[in-house]
């Protein structure tokens, strides 16, 4: 068990004259399930990454029961803290789930006798044990996350930090995970703090909400929280207005006997497939379970069974350039997007070959204010926090307005308020250039102004959910 | 001098490993040039042609990590990716990999790894080419051929070797600049 | 057999191999791979692709040294079988090699500092990702009215970019895994190195030796 308390914390990035972290203390105490909130950018990543020893910081800020980490023997620090990254694919060193435990108990010199039995607890403890022998790789979303936190447990770490580790999660995994934390806090004494932005679910476990904002840490009351918490009861993720496509509606894209498989793994049995224009569809499955694999095959980045076609023109025969331009993808990682240094560059970019009769620079620059990303013009992009370098990516394929705009969860890791504004952007701009969206998300809530029909990936097949009209 | 640490060790090794791809994925390029040219007994000129862009890898690595033996480093493990791969060279490779990337680090080395601009690209360029033409004069028995069959190989090996190791390099340099990411 | 040893020995060979030029030793060598790849059951296919290519290139480049230069038919076939020594051993060492396992070996036996060993690791676990990262660039640069071509420095830019980031990302995970540069660790799978290793190591050695003193003219 441990205290984490932060006293009188100023960080400033090198080379920025603003301080993200003003002076903030706060404590986070021994076996309890902190939750950590607040705008995108407000430097919770920060906060968490200097508590994880991850960023130089000067001095003793930081103590965990009244010892900073400093003082610590290097190789026992891992038990002392550890931390659950947001992008689930780059922290692991090894191939296989079973080599990457082996790996982090040889780091703390665990006996090479004990090593097997104590994954073999953690992974049971986790409930993956079937995962044992799988290539990390070849995991979905959620599968790493579970994986990375089965490590955490075998290498017994005091506190445990998790920073959005939920941000790509489909709802039931999530459930599922946030119920293994809790019996971490309860079972076994962890001390946790959790980043998120989507404070659903966490009612039952969490008395008090720590959000960050302007540098400084601010506990709510216990009232204040349950105010917070009910912005997001259930109710308001219903999609209320969908429904099954009609005669009437033209066909964008076409899929015959369309099928989709990685490696031996089928992921959707070969069926036919209609996305129609000038519409915005959603399309909802668990993790893994191959949506972003479809829009790799829709953009002609993977291979895939049967043909598509676009306007009736099989979309191999299309010209790869002139295909590209009809037909965009917002990857479901920003940085993917981006093919320039600084902000301002990455927008000037899309407004020379974009549409920019209708995104004038007055208007992109009332898009930035509303997404709270203006003043940011000289930010290398890769240094912009990770909902910052979503909402850009976003403004940035809007504004190439393709005929056709595959958004691979356009809202992961957005404050509330930043989905309301997405979303009205989103909602504006669709009817205003009669654009089709076709966007895959996890999240639901805000959607329903949006979204006219909705597709579901199960059991291999996608089908269109709502009633008939 | 600076020293390797883990974040140094895993770029130069995924810059590698890019590389890799890269050539990876002009092989059928290559493949189509060397078998055009093949029977007018001309295809090592395939090979001299695309040299440049496989030996980038070095004054790459050598350029983007400051550290001595970066681009030797980086050359090698291209070395070992493409071997486990199954390139053509395979064993080979790994003795070509030291070779082009000691090449390159001579240059590096001929500036005390303190000046990463022209002069030091165009001294990489050359010893890259002495370096792995020597080796080509034995592997490949290039010392049977005649003399001015074999000028022409080395031009060209040494005109490769310049726009894609020195000029490309050069250019790719002056964005990381321009980012930040890397130092004038 | 030990692959740190294991990788000297094809290295070793290999050198020697370039420099000497003895076309019987080649032959032996060739047969001696290939029996290795064929007990270890390597596939068909593999092997079929093993051959072609380098046939295709071995074929080539004889053809080229005949009708440009002037080497004698000893100079020739040399030529020809020395390709196929360093294909055909390359090819038993990685088809019968396995990355960690290799990994552990040079670590373990070769003293390789483990950040290295790690560090390469990480990095090569990571192909498959950054195998799909250079299509993604041209794709996301397309979709955005840029055509990048092997020779655009905005694509290796990107490319580098991209590298820096996965290897902070990386670097991050691993300090999270408790992994401390220069600290000792231990190890849950020890890969033997023991006698028998080294009298194949030496043997080997001793024999191309022979046959190379045997051959040469
Ligand atoms: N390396 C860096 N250099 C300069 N500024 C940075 C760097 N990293 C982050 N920042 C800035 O610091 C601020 C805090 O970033 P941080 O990632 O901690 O935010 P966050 O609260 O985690 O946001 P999100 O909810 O979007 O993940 C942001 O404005 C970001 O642009
Ligand atoms: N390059 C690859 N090689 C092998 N398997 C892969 C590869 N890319 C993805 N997969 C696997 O294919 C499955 C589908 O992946 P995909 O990314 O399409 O899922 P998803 O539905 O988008 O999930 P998420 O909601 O987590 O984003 C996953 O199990 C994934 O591990
Ligand atoms: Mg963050
Ligand atoms: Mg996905």
């Amino acid at each position: 068990m441990a205290t984490v308390t932060v006293q009188s914390l100023t960080y400033t990035y090198p080379k920025q004259d603003q301080p993200v972290l003003n002076h903030l203390s706060g404590t986070f105490p021994a076996g309890k399930f902190s939750l950590l909130t607040g705008v995108s950018g407000g430097g919770k990543s920060t906060l968490l990454k200097l508590i994880a020893g991850l960023l130089p910081n000067a001095g003793d800020t930081i103590t965990f029961d009244g010892h900073p980490l400093s003082s610590v023997a290097p190789t026992q620090r891992a038990a002392t803290v550890a931390m659950l990254f947001q992008e689930p694919s780059t922290q692991f060193t090894m191939d296989t789930v079973q080599n990457e435990l082996r790996f982090a108990l040889e780091n703390q010199q665990v006996p090479a006798e004990q090593i097997a039995q104590r994954s073999d607890a953690a992974l049971s403890f986790v409930g993956i044990s079937d995962l044992k022998f799988r290539k990390l790789m070849q995991l979905s979303g959620g599968e790493q996350q579970k994986v990375a936190l089965a490590i955490i447990v075998a290498m017994n770490s005091d506190v445990i930090l998790l920073d959005e580790p939920f941000a790509s999660i489909d709802p039931p995994t999530r459930l599922a995970l946030l119920e293994k934390l809790v019996a971490l806090c309860t079972d076994r004494g962890k001390t946790i703090v959790l980043a998120d932005h989507d404070l659903s679910g966490y009612q039952q476990w969490v008395d008090h909400l720590a959000v960050l904002a302007d540098g400084q840490l601010n506990l709510l009351s216990a009232t204040e929280t349950q105010q917070r918490f009910a912005a997001f009861t259930p109710q308001r993720l219903r999609l209320s207005h969908v429904q099954l496509p009609t005669e009437q509606l033209t066909t964008c894209l076409h899929g015959t006997q369309l099928g989709l498989a990685h490696g031996d793994r089928q992921l959707l049995t070969p069926q036919d497939l209609r996305f129609y224009a000038h519409r915005t569809t959603l399309i909802t499955g668990p993790n893994g379970s191959g949506k972003s694999t479809l829009f790799k095959a829709l953009v002609r980045l993977g291979h895939y069974q049967g043909h598509i076609a676009y306007r009736d023109t099989d979309i191999k025969k299309l010209r790869k350039r002139h295909y590209a331009r009809q037909v965009g993808l917002m990857f479901q990682s920003a940085t993917a997007q981006f093919l320039n240094v600084t902000v301002a560059e990455e927008l000037a970019l899309s407004q020379k070959y974009g549409n920019s009769t209708y995104f004038t620079s007055t208007r992109v620059q009332a898009l930035l204010r509303d997404l709270n990303l203006d003043g940011r013009d000289d930010q290398v992009l890769y240094s912009l926090s990770s909902g910052q370098q979503k909402k850009l990516q976003l403004l940035c394929m809007l504004m190439m307005t393709p005929e056709v705009l595959l958004l691979d969860e356009p809202l992961k890791g957005l404050d509330y308020a930043s989905i309301q504004t997405v979303m009205t952007i989103l909602t504006t701009v669709q009817r205003e250039l009669d654009l089709t969206l076709i966007l895959i998300s996890h999240q639901l809530s805000g959607l329903d102004g949006l979204v006219d029909l909705h597709l579901q990936l199960a059991d291999q097949h996608l089908t269109y959910q709502g009633v008939s009209a | 001098m600076k020293r390797w640490h883990i974040r140094d060790i895993i770029l130069v090794t995924i810059i590698a490993i890019f590389m890799g791809v890269i050539f990876w994925a002009i092989g059928p390029v290559y493949t189509i040039l060397a078998a055009a040219l093949a029977p007018f007994g001309l295809q090592p000129l395939a090979n001299e042609l695309l040299l440049g862009i496989w030996v980038m890898a070095g004054p790459l690595a050598g350029f983007v990590i400051r550290i001595p033996g970066a681009a030797t480093l980086g050359e090698l493990l291209g070395a070992v990716v493409e071997m486990f791969l199954g390139g053509i060279w395979g064993a080979s490779t790994l003795i070509s990999g030291v070779l082009q990337g000691f090449g390159s680090e001579l240059g590096f080395i001929f500036t005390g790894y303190k000046r990463y601009g022209w002069f030091t690209l165009a001294m990489s360029t050359l010893t890259t080419t002495i370096v792995t033409f020597a080796w080509d004069l034995i592997r490949n028995g290039y010392t049977a051929y005649h003399l001015p069959f074999l000028l022409l190989l080395f031009v060209v090996r040494l005109l490769s070797v310049f726009v894609f190791g020195g000029v490309l390099t050069k250019l790719i340099n002056n964005l990381l600049v321009r980012a930040h990411v890397l130092k004038d | 057999m030990n692959p740190s040893l294991k990788l000297a020995l094809i290295v070793l060979i290999a050198l020697e191999v370039s420099f000497v030029q003895v076309w019987t030793v080649n032959v032996v060598l060739i047969v001696v791979s290939l029996l290795l790849m064929l007990i270890n059951r390597v596939p068909w296919r593999r092997l079929l692709l093993l051959t072609i290519v380098p046939l295709f290139f071995a074929s080539a480049l004889v053809w080229s040294l005949m009708i440009r230069g002037d080497a004698s038919t000893h100079f020739l076939i040399v030529i020809f079988t020395r390709m196929f020594v360093y294909v055909y051993m390359g090819g038993w060492f990685t088809l019968t090699t396995k990355p960690l396992r290799l990994t552990r070996s040079l670590e373990q036996n070769a003293k390789l500092p483990s950040k290295f060993a790690y560090g390469f690791l990480a990095a090569f676990n990571l192909m498959p990702k950054i195998q799909a990262e250079v299509s993604t660039v041209r794709a996301a640069a397309l979709m955005r009215g840029e055509v990048l071509h092997v020779w655009s420095p905005r694509l290796y830019f990107k490319v580098i970019l991209a590298a820096m980031n996965w290897s902070d990302q990386l670097a991050a995970a691993m300090v999270s895994h408790g992994f401390v540069e220069g600290a000792p660790r231990t190890h849950s799978l020890t890969v033997p190195l023991v006698a028998r290793d080294w009298w194949l190591f030496g043997g080997s050695l001793v024999l191309v030796q022979v046959g190379l003193f045997v051959g040469l003219p």
